[in-house]
């Protein structure tokens, strides 16, 4: 308790503007936080094993936006490591003209 | 003699002996292939993997399809899946064959395993399989267009009955008189 105090008086030696600022961010990410629970996610996502290969390319539809741009994790909530297995697999689809580069 | 004995050896210090790499592969052929020029394609390759001490374990036809955007001004293609164990030195030939012919516009390899062992891996290449292989399938577009034939006139047809169904409903309904209307004015205003 008495290490935080000592180092918020730290903080406040270097400015009271990054000390404001600090405060500012730690508050965004406990609202975000709050946030991320309600999610939504893409309904094929919630399926268990799902399987993103290059030869689904019906599947891997669903993860490109009307331009053809593949949709951030962030938007299908997929986990990372399914992102990573995604953006692969429609690469390899684009490259056999499965999937498009570009649309729209 | 020497030469052909170091074909299809697996030539990496990471990979166990004896044991070989399983790829797969997917070509597309201009839509102008005929079956037997496909045939005569898989025969060679076939001949090429024997002679490299390489097995075709599956091929597959995935038909005539729309690509998503043009290759060498081709609008469509045939696509063929290839799945096949060897050594590293099987992609490169083979890609050079599928380069060198010109009904091949575009081919795409893919490891999907190392150490593969070769007596554990049968082919399921069957002579139906082949031929089955060797089909380019129907026109998708053909096959869309007939789509849109019979569900314009299912929903002529649909459109027919209903229209008949409405006469025949309406006919009685006059007969009711005033009664009925004023029934339906009365639960229009409760929806709303």
């Amino acid at each position: 308790m008495s290490d935080d105090i000592r180092d918020r008086g730290d903080r406040g030696d270097r400015g009271d503007r990054g000390d404001r600022g600090d405060r500012g961010d730690r508050g965004d990410r406990g609202g975000r936080d709050g946030g991320s629970s309600r999610r939504k996610r893409f309904a094929m996502v919630a399926e268990k094993n799902l399987v993103l290969d290059y030869k689904n390319p019906q599947l891997l539809k669903n993860f490109l936006s009307d331009r053809g741009k593949i949709v951030p994790a962030r938007i299908s909530g997929l986990s990372a490591r399914q992102q990573r297995q995604l953006t692969k697999a429609i690469k390899r689809a684009r490259m056999l003209a499965l999937l498009p580069y570009t649309s729209g | 003699m020497a030469e052909a004995a170091a074909k299809g050896i697996v030539r990496s210090v990471s990979s166990k002996q004896g044991t070989q790499r399983e790829y797969e592969s997917v070509i597309i052929l201009r839509p102008s292939t005929g079956k037997p020029e496909i045939a005569a394609l898989i025969e060679r390759m076939q001949g090429m993997f024997g002679d490299y001490g390489a097995t075709l374990i599956k091929i597959d036809s995935w038909g005539t399809r729309i690509l998503a955007f043009p290759i060498r001004h081709e609008r469509k293609g045939i696509y063929l899946y290839w799945r096949f164990l060897g050594g590293s030195d099987i992609v490169a030939e083979f890609e050079r064959l599928m380069g060198l012919s010109d009904k091949v516009i575009r081919f795409y390899t893919i490891k999907i395993d190392d150490d593969v062992d070769p007596e554990a891996r049968p082919s399921e290449v069957t002579d139906e399989l082949l031929e089955a292989a060797s089909d380019p399938g129907p026109d998708p577009e053909e096959v869309a267009r007939q789509a849109a034939e019979a569900e314009a006139a299912r929903q002529a047809e649909e459109a027919a009955a209903a229209k008949a169904a409405a006469e025949a409903e309406r006919k009685p309904h006059d007969d009711d008189g005033s009664d009925g209307d004023s029934a339906d004015s009365a639960a229009q205003e409760s929806d709303a």
